[in-house]
C-alpha cells in the first residue's frame, strides 16, 4: 500500500475543494466520475470490469470481473474475482453511488438492473440486489444505460421503450437503496415540455447524462433503440430505413427541476458526455458515432446554452466510430476511441473550440472504453462494444477481447498488462469502474 | 477544531467573493468553497413549479436533545417540514458539516422574515459523534448558529450503538478516522448529506455539497409545503 494516498467517503462537492483542510483527503480520481462522488486520489487498487457473457465461453454469464491493479500486489494484474449474475442480460454500462458503496451495473436487453456492494470488501464484490421491474416501474422504458449518482439517488438513461423498442425514451430516478422515485421522458416534436428545439430535431432520443451543478445544467445524448441495438451490426448497416433511425440530438436540462430547455441537433448518433472539471469551464464534450465529430456543449459568454461541431475525428468516410472519451483532470486533453479500427486518439483540448489530434495509437482489433486515473498517469482500456456488433475475428497479433492497462508517461503509452477475456472465459469486457480500500477506512 | 469552523465561516464571504471568475478559464484549478457560500449562479427555481417526488419514509429514532432528554425523530417530524443534518462539531472539512451549519443559518434568516412558513418549518442538526458531542456541547454549538424563536433542534445520541441504525436508515456512511498507527482520530469521514422532509415524514430531496444553496433549500422547502396545501 506504499505511494497510495487515497480519499475517504468525506465531503466533495467536487474533484478538487478538498484540499483545503483535509490533508488526509482527496481530490478526485478518474474524471468521468459525477461530481458529487466521493473520489480517489493517487493509485487506486481494483477496477471492476462490467463483462457480457458469451455463448460457449465459460459459464456463458453476464459478471463482474475486479482486476488486481496495485503495482505493488501479489495478485497485480490479475482477475481477483468474477462474480457471474446469472443469465445474458446485454451487460453494458456501470455506475457508483454517490457515496461510492454500490455500484449499479445494467443489462441493455433484459432491462435488469444489478447492484453490488463494493465496500464491504473492495476486491469481492457482492451482488445485494437485482431491480428486474425497471420496464413496468419506469412506465415503459426499456434499455437502463448511464447509472449516474445524484445526491443519495441514481439517474438512469434509457435506451428504448417497451411500446415500440425504437428511440424514444426516458430517465429514470431510482434511490441508492434501488427504489422506483420518477421517470421524465424526453422531449419530441409531439410534447417538446416546454423546451426550445433549435433545429431540426427533437426525436426524443436517449443515452448518456451528465451535469454541471453549478450551472443547474444536466445534458443527455442519444442513440438508438432495442430493435437496433440488439440487431447485428452487418444487418443492421444494410438497413437503410433502420439506419435512419439514430439520435440525433443532445438536450440541455435545468437539472434542479428536471425540465428540458433546449434541444440542439447534434447529427450522428452523440454518445458520452464528459463535462470539465475546472470551477469556470462550462462545457462538455461528445463524439458523434456516425459523423466522426468532436461536439462542444457550452455556454457562450451571453449565458445561453450552444452546441457546436469543433473536430474531426479520422476520416469520417471510414466509419472509424468513435465510442468511448475521457477527459483529462485538468481539462486540456480528451481521449477518444475509434472502435472500428481499434484506436486510441487524444487530442488537445486547451481550446475547447479547436481541439487537436496529438496522437493516435492502435490497441487491439477493437476497442470501446478508456478510464484515466485522476492524476492521468494511467489509462485502462476495454473493447467491446455490444454483443452483436462485436467483431469475432482479429487479424494476427491483434488482441479481440481484452483489458489493457497503461502507463501515460512523457507523452506515450507504456503499456503494462493484458488480460485476454477469451482465453479466460470469461466473455467480453465493456464498462470500467475503480475501487479502493482506503475510500471506506481500509 | 470547532473554533476553528467558526472562524472559517466568518471568513467566508471573502473567501467566497474572490472565487468568482470569467467563464471558459484553461485550466482546472482548485475550487475552496462550496458553492452554498457564495451568491446562487443561477436563478432560484419558483416554489410550486417543479416536483419533488418522494425517496421514501423517513425513518424513526431515538436521540437526546440538546437538554439531554430524549426525543424521538418523528415526535419532531410530526406535521412539520423538516430539515434534517447530520453533523459533529469537530467537523473540519469547510465544505462538510461547517457548509451544512452554515447553510441552515441562512434558511433561519429566511425563516425570520417568513412568519408562517417558519410556523411550519423545523431545523434539525443530529451530530454523528455521540462519543465527543454531548448534549452540552450541542447545546454550546447551537448557540452560535440559533437565533430568535426559529425552531432549530440540536441533537446528539445516547451512543454509537444507539446511533447506527439511524445512519444506516439514512444512508449516512461514516467512518472514523485513524492515524498511521491505527488509533481513532477525532475526525470522520462521511458525504455530507441534508434532507428535506415533508410533513407526511417522507424524503423529498437530498442534498450535497455541490448542490447544498439556502436559495436553493428554501424554495424546496416552500414547494413541498405548498404540495401539502394542495
Amino acid at each position: 500500500m506504499k505511494n497510495k494516498k487515497f480519499s475517504r467517503l468525506t465531503a466533495t462537492w467536487m474533484a478538487a475543494s478538498l484540499a483545503l483542510l483535509c490533508s488526509a483527503a482527496a481530490n478526485a480520481d478518474e474524471t468521468c466520475m459525477s461530481p458529487y462522488m466521493a473520489k480517489i486520489v493517487g493509485q487506486e487498487d481494483f477496477v471492476y470490469v462490467w463483462t457480457l457473457g458469451v455463448e460457449g465461453l465459460g459459464d456463458e454469464q453476464d459478471k463482474l470481473v475486479t482486476i488486481d491493479v496495485r503495482p505493488d500486489a501479489d495478485t497485480y494484474g490479475q482477475v481477483v474475482n468474477a462474480l457471474s449474475v446469472g443469465g445474458r442480460n446485454e451487460a453494458h454500462h456501470s455506475g457508483l453511488t454517490d457515496d461510492r458503496r454500490f455500484l449499479w451495473a445494467s443489462g441493455l436487453d433484459t432491462s435488469k438492473i444489478f447492484i453490488f456492494d463494493v465496500h464491504s470488501d473492495p476486491g469481492k464484490p457482492k451482488l445485494v440486489r437485482t431491480i428486474d421491474d425497471f420496464v413496468e416501474k419506469s412506465g415503459g422504458v426499456v434499455g437502463p444505460h448511464t447509472n449516474y449518482a445524484l445526491p443519495g439517488r441514481m439517474m438512469l438513461t434509457g435506451l428504448s421503450n417497451s411500446a415500440d423498442h425504437g428511440g424514444r425514451t426516458a430517465l429514470v430516478e431510482y434511490t441508492n437503496a434501488g427504489d422506483y422515485v420518477t421517470t421524465h421522458w424526453m422531449p419530441t416534436d409531439d410534447n417538446l415540455q416546454g423546451a426550445v428545439k433549435s433545429g431540426n430535431f427533437a426525436d426524443g432520443y436517449g443515452y448518456d447524462v451528465r451535469v454541471l451543478p453549478r450551472r443547474n445544467v444536466m445534458i443527455t445524448s442519444s442513440f438508438t433503440g432495442w430493435n437496433n441495438y440488439m440487431m447485428n451490426l452487418g444487418t443492421l448497416m444494410a438497413d437503410a430505413e433502420a439506419m435512419q433511425r439514430f439520435g440525433n440530438t443532445v438536450v440541455v436540462w435545468n437539472l434542479h427541476t428536471r425540465k428540458p430547455q433546449k434541444i440542439f441537433d447534434v447529427p450522428g448518433s452523440p454518445l458520452e458526455l464528459r463535462c470539465a472539471w475546472g470551477p469556470h469551464n462550462n462545457y462538455c464534450f461528445t463524439s458523434t458515432a456516425l459523423t466522426s465529430k468532436i461536439w462542444l456543449i457550452y455556454e457562450d459568454d451571453a449565458g445561453e446554452w450552444q452546441a457546436k461541431a469543433v473536430a474531426d475525428i479520422g476520416d469520417a468516410s471510414l466509419i472509424p466510430l468513435p465510442v468511448d472519451i475521457s477527459i483529462s483532470a485538468d481539462d486540456q486533453q480528451l481521449w477518444v476511441n475509434t472502435w472500428n479500427d481499434g484506436k486510441t486518439r487524444l487530442f488537445d483540448i486547451s481550446d475547447p473550440h479547436a481541439p487537436v489530434q496529438v496522437m493516435e495509437e492502435k490497441i487491439g482489433a477493437q476497442i470501446n472504453m478508456v478510464s484515466q486515473s485522476w492524476d492521468g498517469e494511467r489509462v485502462y482500456y476495454t473493447s467491446s462494444l455490444l454483443a452483436n456488433w462485436d467483431k469475432v475475428e482479429a487479424a494476427e497479433g491483434e488482441d479481440l477481447q481484452y483489458f489493457k492497462a497503461y502507463n501515460w508517461k512523457d507523452g506515450a503509452l507504456e503499456h503494462t498488462f493484458t488480460v485476454d477475456f477469451l482465453a479466460a472465459k470469461l466473455g467480453t469486457p465493456h464498462q470500467m469502474r475503480f475501487g479502493a480500500y482506503s475510500l471506506y477506512g481500509q | 477544531m470547532r473554533s476553528l469552523s467558526l472562524l472559517l465561516l466568518a471568513t467566508l464571504p471573502v473567501v467566497a467573493a474572490s472565487q468568482q471568475q470569467p467563464h471558459h478559464k484553461p485550466a482546472a484549478q482548485p475550487q475552496v468553497l462550496a458553492p452554498g457560500y457564495s451568491a446562487l449562479e443561477f436563478p432560484a427555481p419558483a416554489p410550486g413549479t417543479y416536483d419533488l417526488p418522494p425517496l421514501g419514509k423517513a425513518a424513526n429514532g431515538a436521540l437526546l436533545d440538546s437538554t439531554g432528554a430524549a426525543v424521538s425523530l418523528h415526535d419532531l417530524y410530526d406535521g412539520k417540514t423538516i430539515v434534517l443534518s447530520f453533523i459533529y462539531t469537530s467537523c473540519p472539512d469547510v465544505n462538510g458539516c461547517p457548509l451544512a451549519s452554515f447553510v441552515l443559518g441562512q434558511v433561519q434568516k429566511r425563516l425570520e422574515k417568513d412568519e408562517l412558513t417558519a410556523s411550519q418549518v423545523r431545523l434539525v442538526s443530529v451530530s454523528f459523534d455521540p462519543a465527543n458531542d454531548s448534549p452540552d456541547i450541542m447545546a454550546d454549538y447551537g448557540k452560535h448558529f440559533r437565533r430568535g424563536d426559529i425552531d432549530w433542534r440540536f441533537l446528539t445520541a445516547e451512543s454509537e450503538t444507539s446511533l447506527s441504525p439511524i445512519l444506516d436508515n439514512y444512508d449516512q456512511a461514516v467512518i472514523r478516522d485513524r492515524g498511521p498507527d491505527g488509533k481513532a482520530l477525532s475526525t470522520m469521514s462521511h458525504i455530507l448529506r441534508v434532507y428535506l422532509i415533508d410533513a407526511d415524514k417522507r424524503i423529498r430531496n437530498i442534498y450535497s455539497p455541490s448542490y447544498l444553496h439556502p436559495d436553493i433549500l428554501y424554495a424546496d422547502i416552500r414547494t413541498v409545503m405548498q404540495g401539502d396545501e394542495s
